[in-house]
């Protein structure tokens, strides 16, 4: 199984890696031809686009699989080209350029490949530390900081004077000769990004950028996700940078201000943040269309010049992608797929059939709440619930609206804090980050739904399958062919989420947390907005399913008919609290549930206007 | 102690005056989740209207109600003709599409008026000083303090006390629920675009007065500020938004005065530095901001 996982990310990083080589390929072609017998400019605009291709495929490594807006990634440039340039500028200039500089570095110089390597260095040590402190944050607090890392960088390299020359340059950097060095960074980057969006911690990032509950939900941890990413980024735009001071030949805070950083940040939006090819294809276009621009402005054959043309294409192009295309020129499609299509065939085939669980787990953990609450403010959502769910029962939990059925599978997953009692499973308690709860076995579905959107069919199990061959190895693996088979989703493996009806993305929820190997599965309102049939068939699905990797049920459902066919016992909450439990016909029957449902003067109802 | 209050007039003063457009930012994000870094950019706009107005002699007293209304009319012209078409995106699409008007704006901006700085008139009796006790006022300072309480105070009044204001509070809350319950959605985010100008255009007018210039990328810095500010009290949060402006105004006196003593005059540029590095502590130790809006994604 690990043999067959590690040669499907080789196979698929040599695909991606490859398609994305071949089109830069194709670009450098048409760029030489343009270059050739060109003026100075035109060899210089070559090396640009090249240089910007490596520091917007790193700010993709991030920003495309995290789906983490950065401001700041220029900074790591920043802190790169510093770093190369302090080491390899020759002692004779430095000892002009900065008289006072600190620790004795007018004494430093050495081989520019080996300062190159360094700077790539520092830019991974503070990318590491930024990446810890932004650890718990996400969102637009995360925007930020990054946009704060920035103008902090910026005003170091502006008034440390003794070290960086502030606003002057230090000049004189040496450069790695001929631009062989610059085709491998590309090469590099490429290869890096290909690796790290086919690698489990990538395709963990990707499921949290498509939904962070969800992600959470399946045990994956985006603290680790985000860390990485940064860390792998930060290098790779640090290696830009580092390029983009030797072939200037000199290093100064304007390379790597704010507004460049909206540049880098453009092109990738513009190509397509999800996959390196619009990282390439955004390079090209908002380079080669800026020069353009920037050409016209410059009034050829007689036109008057005119400032800021170079901008206002740049503005125009950006808006035009983003009001009419906002996931990018080239949206989810990469030129790997190309060549990963011939693959993927021979992929499935021999991936072959894995046992998968029992179906009985006597043997498992019961699933027990003790006295579980929680109060938002003055309000009580739910006030001291327990309850005992054993191994492979499937167990119902009904209630009026406002009951606190859904609050309280919250608090089992760890979704909202506990502010009272505890829960265990198999006698260990179930405490801490929703993703820490996952692990332990418990895995959950959403009322409202919440697949990964983006993310095909198969890769929202698969995803979930890799978080639990990680984390859940002691149970037996489930195949995820098989789940989707038995979900009814194989013909539907390779479509975005998004892209499925109402009853599929709930039954592709339930095959993911399946997936996910647990002990329990928690599903909330699995047959809501569904027709009669459709619940009916829904009985007979969450069966196959829980039975298929052996978990047990608590099922939160509207649907009387659904939760008495399904489940084994029932468990009624009322205002927070537990006010009967039982077989379907012991509930149907009690006093205080039927109070609960229709008011204390009913003494008789139909059992199909019992409604959850 | 006479200096640490002078600092801390100040600090109130440019702070509020970052108040008036944050309170913007934070009233559009609380209505469509747009961080808006166009925003800024009616400054430039009731900027060169200034400009062209008083450039022909116009007197102040029509130049700043002419001004406040150029910025409120392209406020809602914009969400009319940009923001409309993507409600409901995503906020990185959202935040991304006002970037991108940002951008074009300079660019406009400098393709067509040019890129040198335009220098018009300043009011003369703005920079009378007078003196109370040991403490040095100028005129346009205490203009700024009590026309933006002022203002604030007026917003506060609009949004607790009209149904307009009712609306506004109602779909910053939940959208869906507030259409549901008759809140027209092109009415009230139009509306709130509205009041964002207006309290862009008062705070453009302010500190029009003071500096007399303008130019293409006038609008950033503020807006950065004011987005900050937002995001420092907790988008959507109107209290929020004054205690983020107010708090980032005093920090930035403080902080100039300290990095003058720490690491010499010539240093000044490491304030900003010094104050993002707090601003992004802030967000480390606090990513919700101050005040805590109930933005808790539903399960």
């Amino acid at each position: 199984m690990g043999n067959t996982r590690s040669s499907q990310f080789v196979s698929r990083t040599a695909a991606t890696a490859a398609g994305n080589l071949a089109l830069v390929a194709l670009v450098l072609g048409a760029g030489l031809v343009y270059g050739i017998g060109g003026s100075s400019a035109r060899e210089d605009l070559v090396t640009d686009a090249l240089i910007n291709l490596v520091i917007v495929i790193g700010l993709q490594v991030f920003i495309g699989n995290t789906g983490v807006l950065s401001f700041g990634h220029l900074a790591f440039g920043s802190i790169a080209a510093y770093t190369t340039a302090l080491l390899a500028v020759p002692a004779t200039r430095k000892e002009v350029l900065l008289p006072n500089a600190p620790w004795g570095i007018q004494g430093v110089e050495i081989n520019v490949l080996v300062a190159t390597l360094l700077g790539v260095a520092a830019a991974v040590v503070i990318g590491a530390l930024l990446g810890l402190v932004m650890a718990r944050t996400s969102g637009l607090a995360a925007t930020m900081i990054t946009l704060a890392f920035l103008f902090v960088t910026e005003a170091v390299a502006e008034n440390w004077i003794d070290l960086t020359n502030g606003a002057g340059s230090i000049s004189s950097v040496p450069r790695l000769e001929s631009r062989t060095w610059i085709l491998l960074a590309v090469a590099l980057a490429v290869a890096a990004a290909a690796a790290f969006r086919h690698s489990a911690i990538g395709r963990f990032a990707q499921a949290g950028r498509e939904d962070e509950l969800a992600a959470g939900a399946m045990g994956i941890d985006l603290r680790v996700t985000r860390f990485a990413a940064l860390v792998v980024s930060a290098g790779l735009v640090g290696l830009g940078g580092s390029m983009r001071s030797q072939s200037l030949g000199t290093v100064n805070p304007t390379q790597f201000s704010f507004e460049l950083s909206v540049i880098v940040l453009a092109m990738l939006v513009v190509g397509g943040m999800r996959t390196i090819s619009g990282a390439i294809v955004g390079t090209v276009l908002v380079t080669v269309g800026k020069d353009v621009f920037r050409w016209l402005g410059d009034g050829p054959g007689g036109l008057p010049t005119v400032e800021g043309m170079p901008d206002f294409f740049l503005a125009a192009l950006l808006l035009a992608v983003l009001l009419t295309r906002p996931s990018g020129l080239l949206g989810d499609w990469d030129a790997g797929q190309l060549a990963a299509r011939r693959l993927k065939a021979s992929e499935i085939r021999s991936a072959g059939r894995t046992q998968y669980g029992s179906g009985s787990s006597e043997s498992g953990s019961a699933l027990v709440a003790d006295g579980l609450g929680v109060t938002f403010g003055g309000f009580t959502a739910v006030d001291a619930v327990s309850l005992r769910v054993e191994p492979g029962e499937v167990r119902g939990l009904i209630g009026p609206n406002g009951a606190g059925k859904t609050t309280f599978v919250n608090l089992l997953t760890g979704m909202v804090p506990a502010t009272r009692g505890s829960a265990s499973l198999g006698g260990s308690p179930l405490a801490g980050a929703p993703h820490a709860i996952a692990r332990q076995g418990v895995a959950r579905t959403f009322q409202n739904l919440r697949v990964f959107a983006n993310l095909s069919v198969r890769e929202n199990v698969a995803v979930a399958a890799l978080s639990a061959a990680r984390h859940r190895a002691d149970r037996p693996p489930v195949d995820v062919d098989e789940l989707l088979a038995v979900s009814g989703l194989a013909d539907l493996a390779d479509r975005p989420a998004a892209t499925l009806d109402y009853g599929n993305q709930r039954r592709l929820e339930i095959a993911r947390a399946a997936a996910l190997r647990p002990e329990f599965l928690l599903l909330d309102e699995p047959t809501s907005g569904m027709s009669d049939t459709e619940s009916e068939a829904m009985i007979g699905h969450v069966r196959t399913v829980a039975g298929l990797v052996g978990a047990g049920v608590l099922v939160i459902d509207h649907d009387l008919g659904f939760i008495t066919s399904i489940c084994d016992r029932i468990t009624v909450l009322d205002h927070g609290e537990v006010i009967a439990e039982g077989t379907p016909a012991e509930v149907r029957a009690d006093p205080a549930v039927i109070a609960a449902y229709l008011g204390s003067q009913a003494d008789e109802i139909p059992a199909n206007e019992v409604q959850a | 102690m006479t200096g640490f209050v002078q600092n801390l007039i100040d600090g109130l003063g440019n702070g509020s005056t970052y108040a008036l457009m944050a309170v913007g930012v934070s009233l559009i994000f609380g209505v469509m989740h747009l961080v808006n870094f166009a925003h800024g950019e009616l400054l430039t706009v009731a900027a060169y209207m200034t400009y062209f107005l008083q450039t022909r002699g116009t007197s102040w007293w029509i130049i700043v109600p002419l001004a406040i209304t150029t910025a409120m009319v392209t406020s809602m012209g914009v969400e009319a003709v940009a923001f409309r078409r993507i409600r409901g995106a995503n906020p990185f699409t959202l935040l991304l599409t006002s970037f991108a008007l940002e951008i074009l704006s300079h660019a406009c901006w400098k393709l067509f008026v040019g890129s040198e700085r335009k220098q018009f008139d300043k009011p003369g009796w703005a920079f009378n000083t007078f003196q109370v006790g040991p403490f040095l006022f100028e005129v346009w300072d205490v203009a700024a303090i009590v026309t933006t309480i002022v203002c604030l105070t007026a917003t506060a009044w609009i949004l607790r006390n009209t149904l307009f204001g009712l609306a506004i509070r109602a779909s910053a809350e939940d959208f869906d629920a507030a259409r549901l319950m008759g809140v027209k959605a092109n009415r009230v985010i139009s509306g709130a675009f509205a009041l964002a100008g207006v309290l862009a255009g008062i705070f453009a007018a302010l500190s029009l007065m003071r500096t007399g210039l303008a130019e293409p990328r006038m609008g950033a810095n503020p807006l950065l500020k004011a987005v900050l500010a937002a995001i420092i009290g907790g988008l959507g949060s109107l209290q929020g938004a004054v205690v983020g402006g107010l708090a980032l105004g005093v920090a930035e006196v403080f902080v100039r005065g300290y990095v003058g003593d720490w690491f010499g005059s010539q240093a000044a540029g490491l304030t900003d530095g010094v104050v993002f590095a707090l601003i992004a502590l802030l967000f480390v130790v606090r990513p919700q901001g101050l005040f805590n809006v109930a933005t808790a994604e539903r399960v």
